[in-house]
This record gives C-alpha cells, sequence and structure tokens, in this order.
C-alpha cells in the first residue's frame, strides 16, 4: 500500500498564505483545472519538508474556488469590445486556479496537533478513507461493530464508509434522524437499506436486534418482504458494501381494523398478501394505561387523573362492588359503560342526590366517560368495545425481524394512541429484558409532528424525548425522519448520534442548525442526487457524502401497482376470509349461513375470541362463541279490558 | 535564505558588509535612445495601410518566448557592490486547446561584482563559491551609481543569452505550421532573424527611424492599421531585417505610443505578403487583456503569462520587500550575526 501511494501522483498542493493560512483545522490546496475533485471529496496530504516528514494529514473538501488572473470584470468587457462572443473567441485562455477549501478529518501522528503542511495533495484510497474517518477503531480487531452505511465516492474511487454499531444502536450513542424534501431526499429508501445493512452486520457479540417501523403515509413500507427491481449498478454497490441484496427475510404486518371491524385498514389487502396482516386490536385495558395520551391538555386535571386511576388500579379486570349493589368485572368498554350507568343510575336514586361517589365528583366521572367513549368511537377498528385484544407479541419478538405497524390510514388521536404505547410497550420489555431481542430499531416518519420543536407537551413527545436521551442505554434506538429537521425539538435530534441528510431545502438550509456547514456543502445538500446522502457520525469530525443502493425491497408505489388493494369486503365475505386464513377447511359459505342474522357485534366478538384462541377446529369454536341462535318469539297479544257499558245514550 | 544564496553568506563572512537593496532600475529594461534610420521597404515612402479585411495568420500552434532578470546588492566590499543575480527565460506553447505549456525553460543565478576591487577576503570567498561571477569593466567601479549601472548590463546580458540560446533551440523543433513569437528584437540572433517563421514584438520605441512627416504617420497610425514594411539600419548585431508598425488599441485620448508595437520577422520578400496577415493576427491577441500589467495596451496575454510564469517561478528574496528597510540592529544580516 505504501508502494501504490508513492506511485500515485499528487492531484494538488496545498499552499498558504497569511490571508489563507493553512491551520491545524483547515487547508487549502490547488489542483488543475481539470480535476475530479469535489465538494465531500477526501484527499491527504504528506508533509515532506523539514519537521512534516512522516505527518499525514486526510481532509474532506468543503469549499471550492475558481478565479483567472482577470483584475476586473470591466477588462473582460473590454477585451472582447463589449461582444461577450467574441469573448469566448479570444486566442488565450486566462490562467485560471481551482483552489479547494478542506477541513482535517484526522491527523497522523495525532499529537502535536500541527498546522497541515504544505505537502503533496492525494486523492484518498480505500485504506485512506477508512483512515481518515477513524474507521479502524471499529472495522477491525476481535470484535469489529462496523456497518455499512454508503459508498464514498470521488474520482472513480469507490470506499465503502461504516459506522460504528456501538455508536448507532448503543451503548456509547445512539439513534439516528435523517431530514430531507419529501420525494427526493429517500429517507425511507435509506432506512430500509441501513436497516438490511444493520440485520446482515449486526455484531453477533451484542445480540438480537429487531426493527418496529411505523408506517404512517400511504404504502411506503408495506412491502419490506417483497422484491424491488435492481439496477446493475445497485448491484455491484450492494457487492461493494457486502451487503445481500435481498428484501426482509421476516417481516410482521400489523394494521387496525376499518371502522366495519372485519376489513383491514391497510394498503396491504391484496388476496396474495392480505394473509399476512395481523389485525392490531386493543381492549380496554390497552387503552387506559396510556388515556394520558388520548386526553388532550384541558381534560388533564388532577381530579381526572386521579379518577382514572382508580379504574385502572381498582376496576378494571377486578370483581368490584359499585356501593349500589351491583357487581361488576371491567374487561371491555361496554363493561365500563355498565358500571358508569350504575353509578349514575345509583347516585340519582340515591335519598339525598349525591353527587360525589367514591370521592369522584359525578362532574369528573362524566368527563372521563365522555373521553373514554370518544375514544372508542374515533378510533374504531383499533380500539374493540368489547372483544379481546390482538397485540405484537410481546416477549417473543424475533432476531433479525422487521415489525410493520401500519397506521396510515388511523385517525391521529389513534396513531398517538399506537405510537405511545408500542414504544412503551418496547420500553418497559427491554428494561426488564423480556422482549425477545437485545435492541429494538424503532422507525418514525414525520417525526416533526410527533415531536415538534414547538407545540404543547404531550406524552408522545416527553416519550420520545425520553427515548432520545436514555434509549441507548436499552437498545431502544429511535430512527427518526423528518422534512424539516428545524422543526423537530432539538433535544431529540441533538441525541442523534448518527445525523443524516437528503436533498434539502434552500429555506431549511438558511436556519441556523446549518451554519456550521460552508456554502459550498449547502448548495451540494440543496442539489444532492436521488441516491446520495451526507453523514455524519461521532467518529467522523467532518460530515461525509455516501451513495447507498436502492433497497432491495418492492417501493411503496411500486406495490400498489403491483398489488392493488383489494376493494373492502362485505361484512359476511370478510368475516369468512379471515376464518379460512385461520383454517383453510373453512367454507366460506358455511360462515355465511352461520352468521346470517346475526348482529354484527356479536359476529366480531365470536371472530375475535376465535383469531385469540387459535382453535384446531375453527369453525366449531367460531361458532361456539357466536352461541345458539334465539329464535324469534311473536309478542303474545296483550288482554285488553272491555269497556264499560255506557250508562245511557246521553253523550255527555 | 535559498540554497543558491548560500555564497552570499560566505561572503559576508569573509568580511564583505551584508546589504539588501533592489534598485529601482533593476525591474525592467531599457531600450537603446538614439535614432538609427530605415530603409523602406513595401513603398518608396512609410505609409499606413488598414488591416480591414485582411485575413489574420493562422498559425496551427504559437511559441511565445519571454525572459526576467532580477538581482538585488547582497553585499559591499568596500565600496564596490556584491550582486546577486537570476535570469530566466521560458517559452510556453500556445496550440489547438488555447492554453499555454511550457515546453522550455533556463534559469541562470550569477554573482556580479569586480573582484579586484573587493578585499582580498572576500574575492577569495566569491571565487571560491560555487557560483559563475561575471565582472564589469573596470572603468565603471568607483561610484555605486556607475557600478550598479554596469551590473545591470550584465545582467540584462545574461537574460539576453537565455532567451536567445531557447529561442534558437527551439526553432529547430518548430512545426511547419508553428510560429515563434519573441518579446523583443530579433536582430540579435542571426537564426532568429532569419527565421521564416519567427515574429519579434517590440512595445518600447526608444529607437527612432523616421523623422518629419513619415515619423507623424509612423506614431499616429490609427487604431486597426499598420505601417508599411521597412528595413532597419543595421544597430546592434546589425542583421537584416523587416519592421513595421502596427495599432492596437486608439491611441486618441490617451498617448501616441499607446497600443502601438513594433513588429519584426525575417528580411525575406515572403514577409511582404504576410505583413497584414501577421499585423492582424497580433491585433487579434488583444483578448485577454494583460491586466494588471501597466504596460497591458502593448503587451500582449501570452507574453504576459510567460513573465508571470518565470516571475512566481524565481526566488522571492531577490524582489523588492513591502515593507521598510528599517536597519537591522548591529547592521548585521540575522543569520549572519548567528
Amino acid at each position: 500500500m505504501i508502494e501504490r501511494r508513492h506511485l500515485a501522483p499528487p492531484i494538488g498542493r496545498v499552499v498558504a498564505t497569511e490571508q489563507k493560512p493553512a491551520t491545524p483545522h483547515q487547508f487549502h490546496f490547488w489542483t488543475a483545472t481539470e480535476t475530479t475533485i469535489g465538494i465531500g471529496a477526501i484527499v491527504r496530504v504528506e508533509g515532506l519538508g523539514a519537521g512534516d516528514s512522516g505527518r499525514v494529514v486526510y481532509g474532506v473538501v468543503t469549499d471550492g474556488f475558481a478565479y483567472s488572473d482577470l483584475a476586473t470584470p470591466l477588462h473582460d468587457v473590454v477585451g472582447a469590445e463589449g461582444d461577450p462572443a467574441k469573448a469566448a473567441e479570444s486566442p488565450t485562455v486566462r490562467q485560471e486556479i481551482r483552489l479547494w477549501t478542506a477541513a482535517v478529518l484526522r491527523q497522523t501522528p495525532e499529537e502535536p496537533l500541527q498546522p497541515v503542511p504544505l505537502g503533496e495533495v492525494h486523492v484518498a484510497s480505500d485504506v485512506d478513507v477508512a483512515q481518515a474517518l477513524r474507521m479502524d477503531a471499529y472495522l477491525g480487531g476481535a470484535q469489529p461493530t462496523a456497518i455499512p452505511v454508503g459508498l464514498y465516492t470521488s474520482g472513480g474511487l469507490e470506499a465503502p464508509v461504516y459506522v460504528d454499531a456501538d455508536f448507532l444502536l448503543g451503548p456509547e450513542a445512539a439513534h439516528l434522524n435523517i431530514s430531507g424534501v419529501s420525494g427526493l431526499a429517500t429517507k425511507t429508501s435509506a432506512v430500509e437499506f441501513l436497516l438490511a445493512s444493520i440485520f446482515q452486520h449486526f455484531p453477533p457479540h451484542k445480540g438480537r436486534v429487531a426493527a418496529v417501523c411505523f408506517n404512517v403515509k400511504g404504502p411506503d413500507l408495506c412491502f419490506l418482504d417483497r422484491p424491488g427491481p435492481l439496477q446493475e449498478e445497485d448491484r455491484r454497490r450492494y457487492e461493494r458494501l457486502g451487503v445481500e441484496p435481498a428484501p426482509f427475510q421476516r417481516v410482521r404486518y400489523y394494521a387496525p381494523f376499518k371502522a366495519d371491524g372485519v376489513n383491514l385498514n391497510t394498503l396491504r389487502t391484496h388476496p396474495d398478501l392480505v394473509g399476512d396482516v395481523e389485525p392490531l386490536v386493543w381492549g380496554l385495558r390497552e387503552v387506559l394505561d396510556y388515556a394520558e395520551v388520548l386526553l388532550n391538555r384541558d381534560d388533564i386535571d388532577a381530579k381526572a387523573d386521579a379518577f382514572i386511576d382508580f379504574l385502572a388500579d381498582r376496576v378494571v379486570d377486578k370483581e368490584f362492588e359499585d356501593g349500589f349493589g351491583g357487581v361488576h368485572r371491567v374487561v371491555t368498554f361496554a363493561d365500563l359503560e355498565r358500571l358508569f350507568r350504575s353509578i349514575f343510575d345509583g347516585l340519582e336514586l340515591a335519598s339525598r342526590g349525591g353527587d360525589s361517589w367514591r370521592t369522584h365528583h359525578i362532574a369528573t366521572m362524566r368527563k372521563v366517560r365522555n373521553r373514554l367513549a370518544n375514544i372508542s368511537t374515533r378510533c374504531k377498528g383499533l380500539v374493540t368495545d368489547d372483544g379481546p385484544s390482538n397485540d405484537l407479541p410481546w416477549g417473543t419478538f424475533d432476531d433479525r425481524t422487521v415489525y410493520v405497524v401500519d397506521v396510515a390510514n388511523v385517525d391521529p388521536l389513534g396513531q398517538d394512541l399506537v405510537f405511545a404505547r408500542v414504544v412503551s410497550q418496547l420500553r418497559e420489555r427491554l428494561e426488564r429484558r423480556d422482549l425477545g431481542v437485545d435492541a429494538v430499531v424503532v422507525f418514525v416518519d414525520e417525526l416533526n409532528k410527533y415531536a415538534p420543536a414547538d407545540g404543547p407537551e404531550t406524552y408522545v413527545k416527553k416519550m420520545l424525548l425520553d427515548i432520545s436521551e436514555r434509549g441507548r442505554y436499552l437498545g431502544l434506538v429511535l430512527f427518526g425522519a423528518e422534512q424539516f429537521r428545524s422543526q423537530v425539538h432539538r433535544r431529540v435530534v441533538g441525541n442523534a448520534g448518527t445525523v443524516v441528510f437528503g436533498r434539502m431545502d434552500a429555506d431549511e438550509l438558511a436556519t441556523p442548525g446549518y451554519q456550521v456547514l460552508s456554502p459550498a456543502t449547502k448548495i451540494k445538500l440543496a442539489t444532492l442526487p436521488i441516491g446520495e446522502l451526507m453523514v455524519r457520525h461521532p467518529h467522523f469530525t467532518q460530515p461525509i457524502f455516501v451513495r447507498f443502493p436502492r433497497p432491495a425491497v418492492l417501493r411503496g408505489r411500486d406495490g400498489v401497482e403491483r398489488y392493488p388493494p383489494s376493494a373492502d369486503l362485505p361484512f359476511e365475505d370478510a368475516v369468512a376470509r379471515q376464518l379460512v386464513k385461520l383454517d383453510r377447511r373453512v367454507r366460506p359459505n358455511q360462515v355465511k349461513d352461520i352468521i346470517a342474522d346475526r348482529g354484527e357485534e356479536d359476529v366480531r366478538r365470536a371472530l375475535a375470541h376465535t383469531r385469540q384462541a387459535r382453535p384446531r377446529d375453527v369453525l366449531a369454536y367460531f361458532k361456539k362463541q357466536l352461541g345458539g341462535r334465539v329464535a324469534a318469539v311473536p309478542a303474545a297479544a296483550r288482554e285488553s279490558v272491555a269497556p264499560l257499558d255506557p250508562i245511557s245514550d246521553e253523550p255527555y | 535564505m535559498t540554497v543558491s544564496g548560500s555564497w552570499v553568506e560566505a561572503v559576508v563572512a569573509a568580511g564583505a558588509v551584508p546589504a539588501s537593496h533592489v534598485p529601482d532600475a533593476s525591474l525592467g529594461r531599457s531600450d537603446v535612445e538614439e535614432f538609427t534610420g530605415a530603409d523602406p521597404v513595401e513603398a518608396a515612402e512609410l505609409h499606413t495601410y488598414p488591416l480591414g479585411d485582411a485575413p489574420p495568420l493562422a498559425p496551427g500552434a504559437v511559441c511565445f518566448l519571454d525572459g526576467i532578470e532580477q538581482w538585488r546588492v547582497v553585499g559591499y566590499g568596500g565600496i564596490t557592490p556584491i550582486v546577486r543575480a537570476h535570469a530566466a527565460a521560458a517559452i510556453r506553447r500556445r496550440g489547438p486547446d488555447r492554453r499555454l505549456h511550457t515546453v522550455a525553460e533556463a534559469t541562470e543565478a550569477v554573482a556580479i561584482t569586480r573582484l579586484d576591487s573587493l578585499p582580498a577576503p572576500v574575492r577569495r570567498a566569491l571565487e571560491a563559491a560555487d557560483v559563475r561571477v561575471l565582472e564589469f569593466p573596470a572603468e565603471h567601479s568607483g561610484p555605486p551609481a556607475r557600478a550598479l549601472a554596469a551590473a545591470r548590463l550584465e545582467v540584462q546580458k545574461v537574460r539576453a543569452t537565455l532567451e536567445r540560446r531557447l529561442a534558437e533551440r527551439r526553432l529547430r523543433a518548430l512545426a511547419p505550421d508553428e510560429w515563434l513569437v519573441v518579446d523583443g528584437v530579433l536582430s540579435d540572433s542571426t537564426a532568429l532573424s532569419e527565421h521564416p517563421r519567427a515574429l519579434g514584438v517590440v512595445k518600447s520605441h526608444g529607437a527612432h527611424y523616421f523623422e518629419g512627416a513619415e515619423l507623424e504617420r509612423a506614431l499616429t497610425l490609427p487604431d486597426g492599421h499598420r505601417s508599411g514594411v521597412f528595413r532597419p539600419r543595421a544597430r546592434g548585431a546589425g542583421r537584416d531585417i523587416y519592421s513595421w508598425y502596427v495599432r492596437l488599441w486608439p491611441w486618441e485620448g490617451n498617448d501616441l505610443l499607446y497600443g502601438l508595437l513594433r513588429l519584426e520577422a525575417r528580411a525575406h520578400p515572403d514577409t511582404l505578403a504576410l505583413a497584414a496577415p501577421i499585423a492582424a493576427w497580433v491585433r487579434s491577441q488583444r483578448a485577454p487583456i494583460a491586466t494588471p500589467d501597466r504596460r497591458w495596451d502593448r503587451l500582449l496575454y501570452p507574453i504576459h503569462d510567460v513573465e508571470t510564469y518565470l516571475r512566481a517561478r524565481a526566488p522571492s528574496d531577490l524582489t523588492p520587500h513591502p515593507a521598510s528597510r528599517i536597519p537591522y540592529p548591529g547592521s548585521r544580516l540575522p543569520r549572519a550575526a548567528s
């Protein structure tokens, strides 16, 4: 390698003047006019002079200048006699310079830290890139922790760039934030590729890893298990990065029902794929623990909070005597509603007409009742009134598995609930180390919506802050994406150890958060092509531009074209399909006969129980849950008393 | 101090008093200021001709030759100056890409003094040094002003020799459609003055070839015109040459010599036919303008480029320092004092 270094001719030379001196952190160099160097290129400077021999400095180009020996623009006008066409016809091309500014990435030896020597500038090789980015610290050794993130490309060179798993997924640092304009920044694609890379390169000594992805818009994450088209260039990049270009092997999809309670609220409803989608259904217990998410700021007062705590601690899932002679076992929203009715009736019938029950004022109880009832209305399909719940496989998460929770078409309130509950569960399980995996990547798009820089302190925002600040110790890693980084809470983005930028909006780049970037870097960010990203990582002293291959999964838009979502099925057909999914022996016609003339609520409840129990004989179990058909009995004719005979014919 | 200047330390150590002085006159070279006369070639007397529709010369490539000289008084042996001088010349070739590339280059560093006027230890130190020592004539030793003027002539000779050597070597390598343009006269060299594709471009007009109406015609040449071809009467080396004037920029509102160039080419009938195309071609070299050089109205950009190239490569300690000349304590150079 040393030989190779010496054989390669220099592409530039460091220059320093009193006005533009070389410093320990920055230097300037010139190159030929025709050069492969550009913004983001990594270069190596070799000190040759006295005192500089052996010193090697790596830098990344942050700015470029070009100028000629033209003293003033007016002289060009004079020379061309005012005709721009003539200016191009001048017999001699003026002397020009390509002057570059580079920020120091690394110096060897690192001590004493000195100004960059005025030496030759070389294009960085693979080895140089690893040295410059300090990747040598985690690429080798007994337990390497390198995870490929993309290819650094410059002047025909392609060098893999790795991030350190200890700094991406904890415990040293954690979290990744990616921002960029919609459609061009390829944020989702970048995360999909990175997840694939993590799954294939997560060091064995760090244990098991899984990902939970919230699909919050369209079909973005609905086809992660389907192979997408790749070009030869992509395959070459995969090979260079050592990542197998394959879709995710294990993906579990979860989506709530639509309001009808039987059709899934997702775009992955094509008959070939819908069988993989598990319904996400929560009952009273799941909701009550996160009631704070669902109550707006005006609702949250000490009284309401105390009453909700009372319900959660003393009432739900317990035998409870209401004080008016009734005994309740509240498991579902319907049970809770019955309890409320009993309490209100009891208070009304009480002799003194009291307005408190167990120290809780009737107005507080009515407010809580209204809010909770509102939840089951607004989140119908996600929250069941009286059926069993169906949840993520807490405690049995599989290694290298993606859990996609599709809440794209769910009411924002419901999205908040799903988000809060899933992440809280992940946190609790990881704390107890009984999730099934050691680390979980949580991918949240539209982070500016859940953790905005401004706005009220919502439960979700507080939770995201908590993850950002403490998740790395637990293995709970937040991969957040947003269009405008400046609109996300500072502590959320500030705690992201790895920051990725796709194509950025110029207005966004003008915000104070980007002041550390040079104007040239900003311009590059504003014009970044699809598939190229700028990465900041704790080991890199400067941001690095990398290219990543297109993810090997079917893109959401392509997915819905290849697997168009099926129209909502009629109630009977939807029920039949779910039962067939549980047991292929079930005939749809049998199901239709069984549920004919039955109330939809009863059918939904029976279906939920069957889905939960997964019995061997699905149809029999379903039938049993549905109960016997009660024949309609016509009301008996009421005996009436014959009118009295008139006393007289007198009409008055 | 550069390696080439190491002999300076030796002579200072031998007793010469260190000095650091760049005479103003060393920044440029002078031209002969005398009347020599000329013989008309193209017509009976000097006429002017509009370039008008004359098709410019269209060489495939052009080589441009220029040289520089830099010198500094580095010490005194008694009152005799010891001068350190650097002369350099280069040829930069412009091909179809319209960019200039160096194809030949020569430099020489010399010491100039009067050895027999120096104290013996200083003289011995200088003779033992690894530098070519040139001596100005004995009659110029004495007052420093005369000595310095003589030293300056010696430096000019070194530069002219370098230029001539490079030019003659390049002439042999010129392609059939390639020209050599020299900053200055051709008549110093037989080879140059006889070559069919060598052109001298003279921008100083110290020498006068005409008087009366002809002189007025020559010096008031309108923009876009050339003068008739004439044969300067012998001066200097006295080689036969054809010459003519061309105006690059309108002089009205400036000065008579503004934008006025005198061209030299071989004394041959073919030169008469080429006078107009060559003049048109030279005029086409006005762009790009050779600013910030003060002589930009007459300085062709490629020549300016060669000069810039040479100055960029010249020893930096030979250019006048912008700082004040406050004496060093003890009148010793810092390094010598140590």
